[in-house]
């Protein structure tokens, strides 16, 4: 058999793509629970959400300390204990505070749901937030700043944030030593009393998991004691300082180098144009800031651009590590393809390319329970209908070269760039 | 439980099976059986760079990422100290794509001094990136030397530095494909939304036509026993005191594998772990405490990696981890905690199986390791550990003359 290895054997493209079922049940407190049920694993995943993100703080780290404090006590149960019966059932508990929530989180078995759910519902419903606990928390969080300090990554981030939404947006709040040392236990049980026990939002349970398990963990979270959220979201004003900031760091081989702006939110009707022209520009590995900079130059070990969307904005920005000697080389590069990608239009074949690797891509996201359950969670904050996703065929196929070079010059605007350099000067 | 099953082509290249209709996906998972072990000391990093250079076009096909992007396919890569592993996932239906590129990059590269030049930069780039310009980042490449005399375990992958990966010529890169990158030296996984018998008509037709080659694997020195203790002072620009201990242990098929690994739990694994509440918690010794196993093929390391509190002595640090220590091998562990470290792996398992690539990469690591029944037996080894001997591996693991420690200290910024 002759065989032509010059040439690719063909391929589909999706025409296709479903969301697959999930349910929402309402208990009689109208809370909700979603479910999603998939994956041959007898595995589960509960996530309770909260409206106790970050951008809900009045003070800085009221979210991220209320966070950490869920797991380290109860009424009748110490830190340590707590901690015993949860791990004894070989289950992870996991707290996570976000700009637009907190989550709380339970991995385990199928056939341990019913003897983890008790000490997971009274580890959020019953915390008491020991002071002596509280201490070594922030003490140990003092002594990983100093680390995070020594990290020009870190510190360009940080930088970034300030500039791009300005240093009084609740984004911005890196806690530094002296916020995180007037962090103290009244603070924080009243924004866990009006954020977690007056913030609940909704459930989440993935996983492969039995219809009795589901009823239990509905009829834990009816008698817990949660309410659903009311808290009104206020709008925080972005005060954007564009231009250079420079960050000195004269004993570093390598620059982190961060360049953005201030985007659209999720809801604009221009969003998912702008994700697909960000994967062609720095979204994915075969993007124009990876082809140059590192596929061609070898300039970088990895260059990104990313879309953060928010609720009422997004945060466009690029991000990579250049070495000292070659920053300016890089950084040039930067603005030739963010000139490239706003004045030259896209040839066909990479548009189809880029499309084909984004639907594969979703495909993906759309295998296995936990990445559906992320899908759908973004599908529930932002009231999206179920035919958002599969809906991204239609988009992609309908989008000219024409339409990405509008997008470009409508979003990727320099004079409202922020760029932050951190490194050797 | 995974099934699967197996066969070997006439080229050598044995192939494994593992259908899941649940997938809209497919995996493919190539392991060859070299790593940083492999490389000769005095050209190290070279496995690593090598990985890199597989993504630089092979000899039909020019642009192998391009290619799979329009299928609507993903890959990676990874080079530990014993294998090199490649992946793809691709929409079902177009998994003969993953067959198309990855046996034309096992026929051969399209070696070039361009990309070698590029990935030569990328890789110095990301040796800096992660073991330079990072507090602690060179810890891995001051242990590795302490510990290991005479094996290659000496060197971490990326390479003892970066003159060893600027001076790779185009005929090393040819040569070190010809021995190591040869059909019968590589394990094939096919996973996801396939049958067996495509996956055999697909192997037939791409990666049997691939000729033989003869892997001549040189072997490389064993490291003997530790028989002293071993220390070593780091003074660097960091803000906080680390100490790092690494005790000798158990390669992968050992019998003290799996209880040096429960071990690793009993001590440093989450809340409820023994270092974290009687370290970090009662006694503020530290900020914070982990314990992990290098997982290893052959003998690897059991280290303990802690930073310290600001105005505590690297000697009380050290004291006050004896007391566990010495408390552990006394007294031994209770039956309800090997319950919960067990039921810990248990669930960390069969999350990890969730992912139809985590249990293509588990088959191939099971067959490099001579049974891909591994993959199913693995759950057993750690229920079959006992307390006893939970006790008696600390017993024979935790003594001064079998352990190096690093103090990784700050410098003093104020004089």
């Amino acid at each position: 058999m002759n065989l032509n290895r010059k040439i690719s054997p063909g391929f589909n493209t999706i025409e296709k793509l479903t969301f697959p079922q999930y349910d929402c049940l309402i208990n009689s407190n109208k809370q909700k629970i979603y479910s999603l049920c998939a994956g041959i694993e007898p595995v589960v995943r509960i996530e309770l959400v909260f409206d106790a993100g970050v951008m809900k703080q009045k003070v800085t780290g009221e979210s991220s300390y209320t966070a950490s404090m869920l797991s380290e006590g109860t009424k009748s149960k110490s830190a340590l204990a707590l901690a015993d019966a949860l791990d004894y059932y070989g289950s992870y508990f996991q707290v996570k505070s976000n700009a637009e929530d907190l989550i709380a989180t339970l991995y385990c078995l199928e056939k341990h749901v019913d003897n983890c759910l008790g000490y997971f519902m009274e580890a959020i419903i019953s915390s008491i937030f020991p002071e002596k606990e509280l201490e070594i928390i922030k003490k140990n969080a003092v002594q990983k700043l100093l680390v995070s300090n020594k990290k020009n990554s870190y510190l360009c981030r940080k930088n970034f944030y300030r500039n791009v939404l300005g240093p009084n947006h609740p984004l911005s709040a890196f806690p530094s030593k002296e916020d995180i040392q007037n962090i103290n236990k009244e603070m924080l049980v009243s924004f866990y009393e009006k954020n977690i026990i007056g913030g609940f939002k909704y459930a989440i349970v993935s996983g492969n998991f039995s219809d009795n398990s589901l009823k239990s963990i509905s009829l834990a979270i009816e008698k817990s004691g949660l309410h659903n959220s009311n808290i009104e979201q206020e709008k925080q004003q972005i005060n954007s300082t564009k231009g250079q900031h420079f960050i000195t760091k004269n004993e570093s081989v390598q620059s982190s180098i961060r360049i953005g702006n201030i985007s659209i939110s999720r809801e604009s009707e221009d969003f998912r144009k702008l994700q697909f022209l960000n994967l062609i520009f720095g979204g994915y590995f075969g993007s124009r800031l990876m082809k140059n900079i590192r596929e061609d130059k070898g300039l970088t070990y990895g260059i990104y651009s990313v879309l953060e969307p928010y609720k009422d904005f997004g945060i466009w920005y690029i991000d990579c590590e250049l070495n000292y000697k070659n920053r300016e080389r890089g950084i040039n590069e930067i603005w030739i393809e963010l000139n490239r990608i706003k004045n030259e239009e896209i040839s066909n074949e990479e548009i189809q390319s880029a499309k084909n690797y984004y639907l594969g891509s979703f495909l993906k996201s759309l295998d296995g329970p936990f990445s559906l359950a992320d899908r759908l969670k973004i599908m529930v904050d932002y009231q999206l209908p179920d035919s958002y996703y599969p809906e991204f065929v239609t988009i992609l196929n309908n989008t000219t070269s024409k339409d990405l070079i509008e997008i470009a010059n409508k979003y990727y605007t320099e004079n409202n760039m922020v760029k932050i350099i951190v490194g050797k000067e | 439980m995974i099934q699967y099953s197996e066969f070997t082509l006439s080229n050598g290249l044995h192939v494994i099976h593992h259908e899941d209709n649940s997938t809209q996906l497919c995996a493919l998972n190539v392991l060859y059986k070299v790593g940083s072990r492999n490389e000769n000391p005095s050209h190290t990093g070279f496995a690593h760079l090598f990985e890199h250079l597989m993504f630089g076009g092979s000899i039909n096909i020019e642009e192998f990422d391009t290619e799979l992007q329009k299928a609507g396919g993903e890959s990676n890569a990874f080079t530990s100290n014993d294998i090199t592993n490649y992946y793809i996932t691709l929409p079902a239906n177009n998994i003969e794509t993953g067959f198309w590129l990855e046996s034309d990059r096992m026929l051969s590269l399209n070696f070039n001094q361009k990309s070698l030049d590029v990935q030569k930069g990328v890789v110095i780039e990301e040796f800096k990136e992660r073991y330079l310009n990072q507090p602690y980042g060179d810890l891995w490449l001051k242990i590795l030397p302490l510990v290991y005399k005479v094996h290659p375990y000496n060197w971490p992958t990326i390479g003892k530095s970066i003159e060893h990966i600027e001076k790779t010529k185009l005929q090393d890169v040819k040569s070190f494909f010809e021995n190591f990158y040869a059909a019968s030296n590589a394990i094939l996984v096919v996973a996801g939304n396939i049958s067996l018998s495509e996956t055999q008509r697909l192997c037939s037709k791409w990666f049997e036509p691939i000729p033989s080659r003869i892997s001549n694997i040189p072997p490389y020195p064993q490291e003997p026993p530790q028989i002293e203790k071993r220390h070593l002072n780091v003074e660097a620009d960091v803000p906080v005191d680390l100490l790092l201990k690494g005790y000798r242990m158990g390669g992968r098929l050992d019998t003290d594998y799996f209880a040096c690994d429960l071990l690793s739990d009993v001590l440093g694994s989450g809340r409820s772990s023994r270092l974290f509440n009687a370290l970090v918690k009662e006694n503020s010794i530290f900020s914070e405490i982990d314990t992990y196993i290098s997982g290893d093929t052959d003998s690897g390391l059991f280290l303990i990696e802690g930073k310290l509190q600001k105005g505590i002595s690297f000697k009380e640090a050290e004291n006050a981890l004896d007391i566990q220590i010495k408390d552990l091998i006394t007294n031994g562990i209770a039956e309800n905690e090997l319950t919960k470290v067990i039921n810990k792996t248990e669930t960390n398992i069969l999350f990890g199986d969730v992912n139809i690539l985590n249990r293509a990469m588990k088959l191939a690591f099971a067959k490099f390791l001579g049974d891909t029944e591994l993959v199913n037996t693995e759950i057993e080894s750690y229920r079959k550990v006992t307390a006893r001997e939970m006790q008696e591996t600390a017993k024979a693991m935790f003594i001064e003359s079998n352990c190096s420690t690093i103090y990784y200290q700050a410098k003093n910024e104020s004089k």
